[in-house]
């Protein structure tokens, strides 16, 4: 370990020094390659697992099994773990934006484990979310070992996401697309050529360990002109789903939380309903890529009235998996949902109009996954990316990118915060980088305080402070307790002129008795955006600063516009 | 200056003896402590780099409805201001993140309330990994109130014990109270030792707030351990070379916390001090 940490110095010292692109490479594509393998992990274990309950899912007893698997999720993540449940995208993305990626090691196993668990015992649940979680975590705890700055483990925690999806779906450029568009949420070369090859990394360590692995076997797809109309229409019929979706399963989240049970139980009662759902509609089990593999090759045996029932079934049991305590995330659950309201959309309009020649069934289903991943996440180019991607279908590019801006679009003027960010929204910590939230909680309070103030005593003769201010520069003078320090208000230049003119006065009267009592102060524990408020509100230019009625400073705009500036230059630089 | 101590608060018997530390500590340095009273089992503090999950364990959580009244009426004995610190974010619903922003924070010597493990002198992992990444030099308190009249410098001569000899210094200037200095000559004479802090420019402070520099040979650590009195306030730097390494990451440490029962205070590789 010791001569390992040596030559990284010695390298980092001579070779990057100047320039840390190299490092970043190199260090993308080993948390291409580890996040690639935690990825490979879960999907050969899930397969493994998968394959030997399925024997037993035809008993009637067999409905227990994903009540059985969310319980252990949770009791691993509860107990074992001690993390908290759900998928984990919107705390990777919390980290970036708050703490330049930091993430626990203990993410980078945890999630794999529990959704394990969940999934392979038929909860109604995707791999993909843990496996983001999973190689952020790796990228972040690698930069930690480099001891890399906020910006380069930021970029690796990217290259780790990218990882980590390209080689679940085998879909590199869609690693590359969902990390940048949903993570990180800027586009800038630096970090695109590590996430790139973090992709890249990640896809051919997939293909290397499962060379067989095909996602979804590609069909040739006939696409004409007569689909761009009917695209329009799926495109509001999956932004409706998308937004439904996405509020029963927050609904079902919070409808969990106000249960008087322990978060194992719930985990029980969620899976058991979604092992009763199963009973009558399978398709509602797991990950349910072969339900969406027998959608696209167009051998899905449901009628039109059915399939709808059965998305319906789907959103439900995906929200009782997540929602009370499964582990797990939404973006297969999405591609099944979207490619049933395809091929939904796709019956009723044969059934309406049987005479024109639209495009295949399959089509369709591609189509509406898109148009569901797109709603859903809000990410119309991941959408576009890795459905193309995953299935090859490049003939459908035109009606993909149709469907995939028209749901986003609709999706985001219905509800305007997607599913991975609504929870950041609504607790404010929804920080882009460039944003005015982001640089205002990425300034250092303390950074702006400004604290070589001349203090006076409160029991102090006007005629002194005169002295006083002859030779200060200062325009506001705190004003504190002789013997504690306690601040007690402060002097304004503005507001003492009438004394100040009047020399007759000097002796007369001492500084507690035209100190301003009633000024706002803010504290060292007050957000920038708080105090900037409170200076707005009360239409201030600078705010004293007390803690623990000591006071230690003034915050003034200058100042703030000053480090403003400073940040905001090196949050929105182009390297 | 206005210095701050968080402590986070066990509503148990074991809980009260850390708290009165906490706040004999404050009151004799002039700092303001800041109690977090908490309301999940777990919370996270992010570091410079790397993030530490703090996993309570449920002592912590015990009767929520009488925590804040029993940490006031503590406050009130000792006749400071009640200072409740709130987390404002969180990383999920559960759980927390703790400021790091603080100038000193306060632990038991196990996130745990297995007495037999505290008794014994047991640092915990998640104290060390505090220690290893705090940005503030940790306080480690006796398992019982014990307050402290002087304080003990444990100096080896590392950057660390640098650290350390700047803290004793600044908790010696702020409390008024006597300061020694302890060494265990290993490799090196007096005079190294003597050169080393007049390289960092502290001759002329330990002159001053030091009472005596005591000097042991390699074969007397168990005297050295003794002769420190048992009411003095043990400052430390963690992650030193070679005895102090020893102290607090191997097998000496087990010995040291069973043999002094003093409260330790820790800067750790990641704490800056400075006199002022």
């Amino acid at each position: 370990m010791f001569s390992i940490k040596k030559w990284y110095k010695i390298l980092y010292h001579k070779l990057f020094h100047l320039d840390d692109r190299l490092l970043l490479i190199l260090a993308g594509s080993v948390t291409g390659i580890c996040s690639g393998l935690a990825a490979v992990a879960l999907r050969l274990s899930l397969e493994s697992v998968i394959e030997w309950l399925h024997p037993y899912r035809h008993y009637g007893w067999a409905f227990i099994l994903p009540a059985i698997g969310a319980m252990l999720s949770s009791l691993y993540l509860e107990k074992i773990a001690r993390e908290g449940a759900g998928h984990g995208v919107p705390e990777v993305i919390y980290s970036v934006s708050r703490y330049g990626g930091l993430l626990r090691f203990r993410s980078s196993f945890s999630r794999l484990i529990s959704s394990f668990l969940t999934i392979g015992s038929g909860g109604s649940a995707g791999p993909e979310a843990p496996v983001v979680m999973s190689g952020s975590s790796i990228g972040s705890n690698i930069a930690k070992f480099l001891s890399l700055n906020d910006r380069q483990r930021i970029t690796l925690v990217g290259c780790g996401t990218a990882g980590a999806i390209a080689s679940i779906f085998n879909a590199p450029i869609a690693g590359l697309v969902f990390a940048i568009e949903v993570i990180l949420g800027e586009w800038k070369f630096v970090n695109i050529i590590p996430i790139a090859i973090a992709a890249v990394a990640g896809a051919e360590v997939s293909q290397a360990i499962i060379p067989e692995q095909v996602v979804f076997n590609h069909q040739p797809f006939q696409v004409g002109f007569s689909d761009i109309l009917p695209s329009l229409g799926l495109a509001m019929a999956t932004a409706i789903i998308s937004v439904i979706f996405t509020k029963i399963l927050r609904l079902s989240g919070k409808l969990a939380k106000i249960t008087p049970f322990p978060l194992w139980v719930r985990a029980f009662i969620g899976g058991s309903i979604v092992g009763l759902i199963a009973i009558f509609m399978p398709v509602v089990l797991g990950e349910g890529y072969h339900s969406i593999q027998a959608m696209i090759s167009e051998t899905f045996s449901m009628g039109l009235f059915l399939a709808f029932a059965a998305v319906f079934a789907k959103i439900f049991s995906t929200a009782m998996t997540l929602g009370w305590g499964g582990s797990g995330g939404i973006f297969a659950p999405c591609l099944v949902i979207g490619s049933l309201t395809g091929i939904v959309f796709h019956r009723a309009l044969f059934a309406l109009f049987p005479t024109i020649g639209f495009a295949s069934e399959g089509a369709y289903a591609l189509l509406g996954m898109t148009g569901l991943v797109s709603g859903v996440m809000q990410a119309p180019l991941t959408g576009i990316f890795l459905i193309v991607e995953i299935t090859g279908g490049y003939e459908t590019i035109l009606p993909l990118i149709v469907v995939s801006s028209i749901s986003s679009t609709m999706s985001h003027y219905i509800e305007p915060a997607s599913f991975y960010f609504k929870e950041l929204i609504e607790r404010g910590q929804f920080l882009r980088p460039g944003t005015d939230a982001r640089i205002l909680s990425d300034l250092n309070i303390n950074e702006l305080i400004e604290t070589d103030y001349v203090k006076l005593s409160e029991n102090m003769v006007f005629r002194n402070f005169i002295d006083i201010l002859k030779t200060s520069e200062q325009h506001f003078f705190p004003v504190v307790e002789d013997e504690t320090g306690e601040y007690k208000g402060i002097i304004q230049i503005s507001s003492i002129r009438r004394y100040a003119l009047n020399p007759g006065m000097y002796d007369m009267i001492f500084l507690n008795q035209i100190m301003d009592t009633k000024v706002l102060t803010a504290s060292q524990e007050n957000d920038l955006q708080e105090v900037l408020d409170i200076m707005d509100i009360n239409n201030m230019a600078i705010i004293p600063v007390v803690e623990n009625d000591q006071f230690i400073g003034m915050i003034s705009k200058t100042r703030i516009l000053d480090l403003y500036r400073r940040e905001l230059m090196m949050q929105t630089s182009i390297h | 200056m206005n210095y701050k101590l968080l402590h986070i608060f066990r509503n148990t018997p074991f809980g009260r003896e850390t708290f009165l530390q906490s706040l004999s500590f404050c009151k004799t340095i002039s700092a303001s402590p800041y109690v977090y009273i908490p309301k999940s089992d777990k919370f996270l503090m992010y570091f410079n780099n790397d993030t530490v999950q703090v996993d309570l364990d449920h002592s912590y959580l015990t009767s929520p409805d009488t925590a804040k009244k029993h940490a006031e009426i503590l406050f009130a004995e000792m006749g400071i201001k009640p200072l409740f610190y709130e987390p404002k974010n969180f990383t999920a619903s559960s759980l927390p993140d703790i400021s790091t922003n603080f100038d000193y924070l306060c632990c038991p010597r196990s996130v745990s309330d297995i007495s037999s493990k505290i008794g014994l002198g047991h640092i915990g992992p998640r104290v060390r990994r505090i220690i290893k990444h705090a940005t503030f030099p940790v306080l480690i308190t006796s398992p019982v109130f014990k307050p402290w009249k002087s304080i003990t410098v444990l100096f080896g001569g590392s950057e660390n014990a640098v650290k350390a000899l700047k803290l004793g210094l600044k908790i010696a200037m702020s409390s008024g109270l006597p300061l020694e200095i302890y060494t265990l000559l290993e490799k090196q004479n007096e005079t190294h030792y003597k050169s080393l802090i007049e390289k960092e420019e502290l001759t002329e402070p330990v002159n001053q707030l030091s009472q005596k520099w005591h000097y042991y040979k390699k074969n007397d650590f168990d005297t050295m351990l003794y002769d420190i009195p048992h009411d003095s306030l043990i400052v430390l730097g963690a992650y030193g070379h070679g005895i102090m390494k020893d102290i607090l990451l191997g097998s000496k440490m087990e010995h040291i916390q069973s043999t002094l029962t003093n409260n330790l205070l820790i800067p750790g590789p990641n704490s800056s001090v400075t006199l002022l």
